[in-house]
């Protein structure tokens, strides 16, 4: 086992996907196992407790986020990155609120995974420009829902920074790009994505939900 | 017996013509909606029922007649009127009334007498139920499904098990013989109207228990058949779209093997369509032309089919795209294409958001860049085309680069309430 480089399994049902992962992220990190289905995927996790888990959203069995759920009870120290190539708003915030750390698209370049990997690894999180856009959809629905009776007092809404950032991201920068647009360090860009990913996961709001919904009904 | 108190028919508002219950139903749902056209307590009805049908059978007719004439609530035919309008039922019901007719025959001839004055009325309801089953609509079998599931004892475990079975034997055994010899006994000198009743009541409770594993197999493979063929015609669906979408464009793909750029720009395509009919599936092509993100999804298309790079369009909000709008997505495809002909990147970024006093978007490439101030001679026009574009339109725009870091172009229009 090297050292230093953050230990990753892979969730994917999808052999020649997993083929694929494996042979762009080879000697980069060390791959500590790999599982194609819901049940196996749960007990080597807990076995083998990764710092990252590579996790496909659409499995059979409940999915990806059957395997979140069974895993975050335990609370292991192990990190989830969903990777998807879902277009579906609701699957990928549900993945993010059950406790993913980030959530990219399986289009992603090699260089970018393993980027993001590292990251989810050091415990921030990762925004693809797809995520960024779901969730400034959600909050900015949220905020115009707001009746004056209606105010949740824990309604921590985005800070305009937050917003600037995951416009930022949306935008296809990078968080280098955005700390030298904004004139902050990447640490402070760190800190807004990750604080961002705070407020999807701990807000069990009703807006929220109603905007799922909405989105489903249209 | 329901606990509920029944609703009572509000003074004024119409309750003609009479209905069969649907909530309040326990059986058919008669003695319901008799309660509730006339107004009285449910139980009182079912109490009259059940006495008139100690009476010589007569509660247990009338029953059965009025499952069958009278249409349940919110249902536009009776069972009868249905059964009548098939022929192929009809022979059915005949057939099975036949069966019942040979039956009592059978036990007469082996000497056990027949029901007495019951028997006419018992012929008459077993007929009439298998007309109820034959005649009645989905709803009302999952009604009467779930009757008999839930009736103790006949319940069927998932897995059935040697001790299951065996009880249920054992049981059922048991009470076809007392009813038997209930029944046998009604010539005897404590023989009478009451031990008629609970011998057949007996004998049909035994033979239940005995035949409902055998009965409840042949209703699941009913509705097996029934999802079966549904799943059958949702496949031919799906392979159809398939075939038409994408195996004619993995055919294409085999033969671009050899051009890069063709076999990106089909799998895309593909893709992207692809994506469409399984998320966005009530969205027909070509339906919300008029907004701004269906605008910017055909922008997505053609600079991808044109150019052969990758496009990643993000887009917050919606708004329909009058004039203004379409100004700035033609703004925006001027932008695209440049990136897309120019930067030397494989992808480019498109974001759109709608505010409530902003439309912006925002086009933006990783690619080599350019010196802003010193644009060539030949791209000035379309820089221009952009600009102005945007000016006529109220708006404004940016174009940010940098020299092997890339280039945004940023669009802003304010939005006319």
């Amino acid at each position: 086992m090297t050292s230093g480089q953050p230990r990753v399994f892979l969730v994917d049902d999808h052999e020649l996907i997993r083929t694929g992962i494996r042979s762009e992220l080879a000697g980069s990190v060390d791959i500590v196992g790999e599982a194609d289905d819901v049940q196996a995927a749960i007990e080597m996790i807990v076995e083998r407790t990764p710092d990252v888990v590579l996790l496909d959203v659409h499995m059979p069995g409940g999915g990806g986020l059957a395997v979140l759920r069974a895993v975050c009870e335990k609370s292991l120290n192990v990190r989830f990155l969903a990777l998807s190539v879902s277009d579906s708003s609701e699957d990928v915030i549900s993945v993010i609120r059950a406790g993913a750390r980030g959530y990219v698209t399986k289009n992603i370049s090699g260089p970018d995974l393993l980027d993001a990997i590292y990251r989810v690894a050091a415990g921030d999180a990762v925004f693809s420009p797809r995520l960024a856009g779901f969730v400034l959809d959600a909050f900015s629905l949220e905020g115009r829902n707001l009746e004056a009776g209606d105010v949740d007092p824990d309604l921590d809404l985005l800070t305009p920074r937050e917003r600037q950032v995951l416009r930022l991201i949306a935008r296809g920068y990078s968080y280098r790009d955005i700390a030298t647009e904004l004139e902050i360090s990447t640490k402070t860009v760190e800190s807004h994505v990750s604080s961002v990913l705070r407020k999807l996961q701990l807000s069990n709001r009703h807006q929220l939900t109603h905007w799922a919904s909405e989105r489903h009904l249209n | 017996m329901s606990l509920e108190t029944p609703p009572r028919p509000v003074i004024g508002s119409p309750c003609r013509p009479y209905r069969r219950g649907v909530e309040n139903a326990i059986l058919g749902g008669v003695c319901g909606g008799l309660a509730i056209r006339l107004g009285v307590n449910e139980r009182t009805i079912r109490v009259i029922f059940s006495l008139l049908a100690l009476v010589s059978g007569v509660g247990l007719l009338l029953y059965m007649l009025l499952w069958l004439t009278l249409p349940r609530a919110n249902e536009e035919h009776s069972i009868a009127h249905r059964l009548l309008g098939r022929r192929r039922e009809l022979h059915r019901v005949l057939f099975g009334f036949i069966l019942v007719v040979a039956f009592i025959i059978v036990l007469d001839r082996l000497g056990i007498p027949s029901l007495g004055i019951y028997t006419w009325p018992f012929l008459l309801s077993v007929a009439g139920v298998i007309g109820v089953w034959r005649g009645a609509t989905p709803d009302e079998h999952k009604h009467l499904e779930e009757l008999v599931r839930s009736a103790p004892l006949i319940r069927v475990p998932t897995t059935p098990t040697k001790k299951n079975l065996l009880l249920r034997v054992l049981l059922g055994t048991v009470l076809v013989l007392l009813g038997l010899r209930t029944l046998s006994r009604l010539h005897g000198y404590w023989g009478g109207s009451t031990s008629v009743l609970f011998g057949t009541m007996i004998l049909i409770a035994g033979v239940l228990i005995l035949l409902a594993p055998w009965w409840l197999a042949t209703l699941n493979e009913l509705s097996g058949e029934r999802r079966a063929r549904v799943r059958v015609e949702e496949r031919a669906n799906v392979a159809a779209h398939l075939h038409d979408s994408v195996l004619q464009t993995l055919t294409l793909i085999e033969r671009a093997a050899g051009d890069e750029s063709a076999v990106v720009r089909l799998a895309r395509t593909q893709e992207r369509e692809l994506r469409q009919w399984l998320f966005d599936p009530h969205r027909v092509v070509g339906d919300e032309a008029g907004t701004y993100t269906s605008q910017l999804r055909s922008l997505e298309s053609e600079i991808e089919n044109d150019y052969g790079v990758t496009v990643e369009l993000v887009v917050v909000g919606d708004c329909a795209a009058d004039d203004d709008v379409l100004a700035l997505v033609a703004a925006g495809r001027e932008a695209a294409i440049n990136a897309a002909r120019w930067s030397d990147a494989s992808s480019l970024s498109i974001f759109a958001e709608v505010e409530p006093a902003i439309v912006s978007l925002f086009v933006r490439d990783r690619g080599k860049g350019f010196d802003v101030d010193a644009i060539p001679h030949d791209r000035q026009g379309i820089a221009l085309s952009i600009r102005q574009r945007m000016i006529q339109h109220g708006g404004t725009s940016t174009v940010k680069s940098t020299r092997d870091v890339g280039t945004e172009v940023q669009l802003s229009l304010p939005r006319t309430p």
